[in-house]
Order: structure tokens, then C-alpha cells, then sequence
């Protein structure tokens, strides 16, 4: 009897080790672009609640880099799986930004899985639809909204500019205290020089949405060389975070920046309670990341489970706006009724949902976008 | 015989498999994508691309490369030269452990010591200020193209004392113990007896520097600011923003020309040196 207990008892050890062994065989991989805030998101938040409720799925996160330079990666790397005729690609998730998203799908890459999940419906707006031009209606959920905005020290500006004029007279006026990183050291700057261009070029509405106009691009000269005499008065910055350190040294007094960015480090500490936001006139532009799931995903249930996660108001408030300070992927009202009212003010404290709805912007459409950053570099930075 | 050639051919397969692989397959690659259209058929439009839009910036990696090489060349030789010849053994052992700290730490940490060090209230200006030496109003940002040849000097300098030393530490002792003895001083000695000798050394150091230097793309990203910068990134800006990888292969073939101009410079003057030509 002893024996057999003692037999029973190790075959159930012996099984349950087994069995431990045969479940942890499922990983989703997941990828990310973005910095490394990214991957820890995933890695410290949303994998230990999806293994929760996942018996025997591991996630595995790779991130491949920021800015547009990560996600052009990915869209390389699925590319190269679906030429060479794979049968499952080994991407169940990816995190991709706006411009690369509308790509892959273009490129037939993506799988459509929108209606196949629970939150599919919690997300109206525009960049759910379109990316910059591509209609990614049903290919993608966007992750959160990230804005960029003008930084200043209120210590020593009381009326920041309104508008893109005003700021242009303040810079002649306190020549070298504003601060921007160009347009090849990080996407602030590229934010800022899109704006320029929505303000003196051709508004946003038009460059953000097709049909691309070849002949829309060279009535821009008289904007970009105002802009290269705006550059005389300026100081340049090493990159997002080297604006956002100099405007902490005290060495500019206003500069863009990414929202999600200062709010992080302004809870940090790393930067003064004294530096507050403003959008300013006719808009800067922001961009959604875009949750997608490869069409050959070798785990596409189990993908389409995690994003739903990913996605829902709780997890939405939790992780995206109260952790990171980014403004919510699914629509703001969702999300309202799980955050604490101090957390939802603080997000729009600077930036009224007003200005957001106003001066908030999208990125212009690809060949446009490929025109501003080609024209800066052939007539303001050359 | 014949067959303990195969047999030899086939010891050095794998190493030059390798090499074919790994480097020369790579480097014809980027060469043939810079002078070919996406169908393949040759063309000068990218090289012309790369010219127009970024040769300000290729001028521009031309003379900070070679500022930063002479600078290196004479802060180096004068650390190697203290040290070979001092006859302060002590501060020469504590000189000798303290230049090649440099050799351990990455290109990013040094980029990223020198933005907190060297920007306008960074820790050197403020050290300044609070010794009275400037008041806030005076001080000056190193972020710049001045930043980057110091974070090149600093970095570079530790390699390239470590090879001149090894070649003035070789040198048969006799000769300067010689000099000595006739009376030469320590200047005339390292003029006139050491260097000549050690040109070869001093030609290998420099090249591998300005190899290095032209292959950094942290220091310009996070030290240079605004236009002109380097020409690695460009190259980075080019596949990160527009997936060009024509252009940078472009402005790569003209970064290759660069430091192959540079070592037929030096292979040409060590081989006159030799009476080969």
C-alpha cells in the first residue's frame, strides 16, 4: 500500500513536471518598437498578468530600437518571411508606429483581426482608421496617442506663445533660449518642423490625407527659408531627452517635446515642477503605436487574446495613462470611469482636451512627410 | 606534392570562407547598392544625391577627423615620450595606469559623461563658477564640433599611447643609453633617435583612429547638435527615416574612399621610406 502511495505520489510529481514542461511550451512572441520604457511594459506589466490568466504561455519581448528606425525592423523582418514562403512567421505581436503600420499593411503583411476582439469596438477615432494615408480600418488597435507640445519654464515666461507667429517674434526676442534637436536627432524636432510647415507650408488637413500631390511640395521654399533664419535665433539641442536636460540646466527656457515624456520625468523629479506645456497654433502633430499581429502569426489566438488584454479600459488606465502618462489607444471615455479623478486631470491639466481636439495633428502622409524632412535637409540644413 | 596542396587548400577553407562571407560579401554589397538603381542598372544618382544634399557634412567629417588625429598625434606621443623617458619612475607608473582607463569604456558612456561634463551648466563650467574662475554669463557649451573632437581625443588617445609606447619600450636601449652618454638631452633624443624609428607605429595608430572615428555614430548623435554633423549619421538618418539604403551605401563608398585615400598615403610614404619607389 506504502509503496503504491509512494509510486502514485511520484508519478503525480513526475506528471505535474511534465505537464509544467508541455505548457510552457506556447510562446507568444511579442515585438516591440520604441525605447526600452516600451519593452518594459510589456515585460514587467502586461506579461505577468496575461501568464496569469494563461496557464502555460510564456511571452517572450524583443524590442528592436526607437523611433521609426525599431518598427522599420519588424517590417523587415516579417518582409523577409513572407518572401521566403514560410509557412508561420515567428511574430505573434508586434508594436509598430503610425507611418510603418500603414506600410505593412499595404505590403499585405498584417492580419485583419479588429472585429475578433472584445475591445475592437472601444476605438473610434481617426488614427484607427487611416495611418497617414493608408486605410488600416480593422488591421490595427493603436496602443496609446502620444502628443508633441512646447515646454517652457514658467518661472520665466508667464504668457507662453499661442501660436507658431508668436513664438517666432519671442525667439527674436530672447534669441538662443529656445531650443529644438533638428530634425536627425529624435522625433521632436521632426514634430516641430511639421508644424512649421502645417503653419507656413500647406495646412495638415490636406498633407494628411491622399492623394499625394507632387506639386504641393515646392511652394514651400519662402516657409523653409524662414525657418532657416529661425534657426539663427535658436539653439539646437541634442535630441528629446537633450532638450528636456538643457531646459532642467537652465540653458533654454522653451523647447518641444513629447507630453508623454515630460509628464514622466517631471513625476521623476528630473525636470521642475515650474516647466508646464503648451500646444500652440495651427497644431503640432502626435502619432499613435499600433498594436497588429502578423497574418501568418504562428499563435494568432492566443495574439488576438493578448491585444484584447491590452486593450481593455482597465489595463488602458492602469498601464497606459496612470504608468506611462500617454493618452489612452482606445477612445478617452472608456477609460474615464477606472482612473482616479487627480490622475485624469493631470493628463489634461496643461493641454485641455479642447486644444488636443484643435491643435492636436497628425503626422502628413508618407511622400509629404518624405518631402518636409528632404527639403529641410537640402534648404535649411545644407 | 599535389595532393599536400589540396590538403593545404582545404586547412585555409573555413578561415577564408569566413572572410568571403562575413566581410568581403557585405562590403561588395553596400559598394554595388551605392552605384546601382533598385532594378539594377548602374547609376551616379545617389553619389550625386549624397553630394548635394550632405557634402557640407562630408567637409565637415573630413577636418574634425583630422583635427582630432593631429591632436592625437601630439597629445600621444608626449604621454609615451614622459613615460619611456622620465626618470620620475613613480608618477610614471601612476601616468601609465591612469591614460589607458579610457581604453575600457565604451564610445555611449563616454558620449554620455561628456554631454552632462561639457554642456553650458554642465560640471565643468560649474566647477569654473564656483572656483571664480568665470561668472555663468561667460561660460561657453562644448556641445558642438568642439565636443566632438574632445570625446574623440579622450577616447582614442589611451589606444593610441599604448601602441606608441610598446614601440619606443622596444627600441634597442643601447642606442639612447649611447646618446646619452655623448651628452643628447631628452628632447634631442626622442627627435632625433626615437621617432624616426617608430613612424610606422605612429602611421597604424593614426589610420585605426581616424577608421574609428569615421565609424562612431553615438558622439555625433549625442554631442553634435544641429547641421553640419557627421557623415555616420546621415547614413543612419538615411535607412531610419527614408529605408534609403542607396544614399548611405553612397555616403558609405565615400567614407571607404576617405580612409583608403589615407592609407595610400601612409603605404606610399613607408614604402619611399624603404626605397621601394
Amino acid at each position: 500500500m506504502l509503496t503504491k502511495t509512494k509510486i502514485i505520489a511520484l508519478a503525480s510529481i513526475g506528471l505535474t513536471q511534465f505537464s509544467g514542461y508541455v505548457q510552457a511550451e506556447t510562446t507568444l512572441n511579442v515585438v516591440s518598437a520604441g525605447g526600452q520604457n516600451m519593452v518594459d511594459y510589456v515585460k514587467t506589466y502586461l506579461a505577468p498578468k496575461f501568464e496569469a490568466s494563461h496557464p502555460g504561455v510564456k511571452i517572450n519581448i524583443v524590442g528592436t530600437g526607437p523611433g521609426d528606425a525599431g518598427s522599420h525592423k519588424i517590417l523587415e523582418k516579417l518582409s523577409a518571411q513572407k518572401n521566403s514562403g514560410l509557412e508561420h512567421w515567428d511574430v505573434d505581436v508586434a508594436v509598430v508606429h503610425q507611418k510603418i503600420g500603414g506600410e505593412m499593411v499595404a505590403d499585405g503583411l498584417l492580419a485583419k483581426y479588429r472585429s475578433d476582439i472584445k475591445t475592437g469596438t472601444l476605438v473610434t477615432r481617426d488614427s484607427a482608421e487611416n495611418a497617414l494615408g493608408v486605410d488600416v480600418n480593422g488591421y490595427v488597435m493603436p496602443m496609446f496617442h502620444s502628443q508633441t507640445a512646447i515646454a517652457y519654464n514658467s518661472d520665466f515666461i508667464k504668457t507662453p506663445p499661442k501660436s507658431y507667429d508668436e513664438l517666432v517674434k519671442w525667439t527674436q526676442d530672447n534669441p538662443k533660449a529656445f531650443g529644438y534637436n533638428g530634425i536627425k536627432n529624435g522625433m521632436s524636432g521632426v514634430s516641430f518642423v511639421t508644424g512649421w510647415i502645417y503653419a507656413y507650408g500647406t495646412e495638415a488637413a490636406t498633407l494628411s490625407s491622399a492623394p499625394y500631390n507632387k506639386d504641393i511640395a515646392t511652394s514651400w521654399d519662402k516657409a523653409f527659408s524662414e525657418l532657416k533664419a529661425f534657426n539663427k535665433n535658436i539653439t539646437f539641442t541634442p535630441g528629446n531627452a537633450g532638450t528636456l536636460d538643457m531646459l532642467n540646466r537652465g540653458e533654454i527656457f522653451m523647447g518641444p517635446v513629447w507630453v508623454d515624456m515630460f509628464y514622466s520625468w517631471k513625476d521623476q523629479g528630473k525636470i521642475p515642477p515650474s516647466m508646464k506645456l503648451s500646444l500652440i497654433a495651427p497644431g503640432m502633430p502626435g502619432q499613435p503605436m499600433y498594436y497588429v499581429t502578423p497574418i501568418k502569426a504562428e499563435n494568432a489566438q492566443l495574439a488576438r487574446e493578448f491585444i484584447e488584454m491590452a486593450t481593455s479600459p482597465d489595463i488602458q488606465a492602469e498601464g497606459i495613462v496612470k504608468r506611462f502618462n500617454w493618452y489612452p489607444g482606445i477612445d478617452a471615455q472608456h477609460v474615464q470611469g477606472n482612473l482616479d479623478k487627480a490622475t485624469w486631470t493631470k493628463l489634461f491639466a496643461e493641454i485641455t482636451p479642447n486644444d488636443l481636439s484643435q491643435y492636436g495633428k497628425s503626422f502628413p502622409i508618407a511622400p509629404y512627410f518624405d518631402d518636409i524632412k528632404e527639403g529641410y535637409e537640402r534648404k535649411v540644413s545644407n | 606534392m599535389r595532393s599536400s596542396t589540396s590538403y593545404n587548400l582545404w586547412l585555409i577553407a573555413p578561415a577564408a570562407l569566413m572572410v568571403g562571407l562575413f566581410f568581403l560579401y557585405p562590403l561588395f554589397f553596400s559598394l554595388y547598392s551605392a552605384i546601382t538603381t533598385d532594378e539594377g542598372g548602374l547609376t551616379l544618382a545617389h553619389l550625386e544625391k549624397a553630394f548635394e544634399l550632405y557634402s557640407n557634412d562630408i567637409l565637415f567629417t573630413i577636418i574634425i577627423v583630422l583635427a582630432s588625429v593631429v591632436l592625437l598625434a601630439i597629445l600621444s606621443i608626449s604621454i609615451a615620450a614622459l613615460i619611456t623617458l622620465s626618470p620620475f619612475r613613480s608618477i610614471v607608473s601612476l601616468l601609465g595606469f591612469i591614460y589607458r582607463i579610457p581604453l575600457f569604456i565604451p564610445f555611449i558612456v563616454t558620449a554620455q559623461m561628456m554631454r552632462t561634463f561639457l554642456a553650458k551648466n554642465g560640471l565643468m563650467n560649474n566647477a569654473f563658477i564656483a572656483s571664480g574662475m568665470l561668472t555663468p554669463l561667460e561660460t561657453v557649451s562644448f556641445l558642438g564640433w568642439s565636443g566632438i573632437i574632445i570625446v574623440f581625443v579622450w577616447k582614442q588617445l589611451a589606444f593610441c599611447t599604448l601602441l606608441i609606447t610598446g614601440a619606443m619600450a622596444a627600441l634597442d636601449e643601447s642606442q639612447i643609453r649611447a646618446a646619452r652618454n655623448l651628452g643628447a638631452s631628452r628632447i634631442r633624443i626622442l627627435f632625433q633617435i626615437m621617432l624616426p624609428q617608430i613612424t610606422p607605429t605612429i602611421g597604424v595608430a593614426m589610420i585605426l583612429s581616424t577608421v574609428t572615428i569615421m565609424s562612431v555614430l553615438s558622439v555625433p548623435l549625442m554631442i553634435g547638435t544641429g547641421t553640419p554633423t557627421m557623415m555616420a549619421t546621415d547614413m543612419a538618418f538615411r535607412i531610419n527615416s527614408y529605408g534609403d539604403y542607396h544614399v548611405a551605401n553612397a555616403l558609405g563608398l565615400v567614407s571607404y574612399l576617405i580612409c583608403a585615400g589615407l592609407a595610400w598615403f601612409y603605404l606610399h610614404q613607408s614604402l619611399k621610406e624603404k626605397g621601394a619607389i
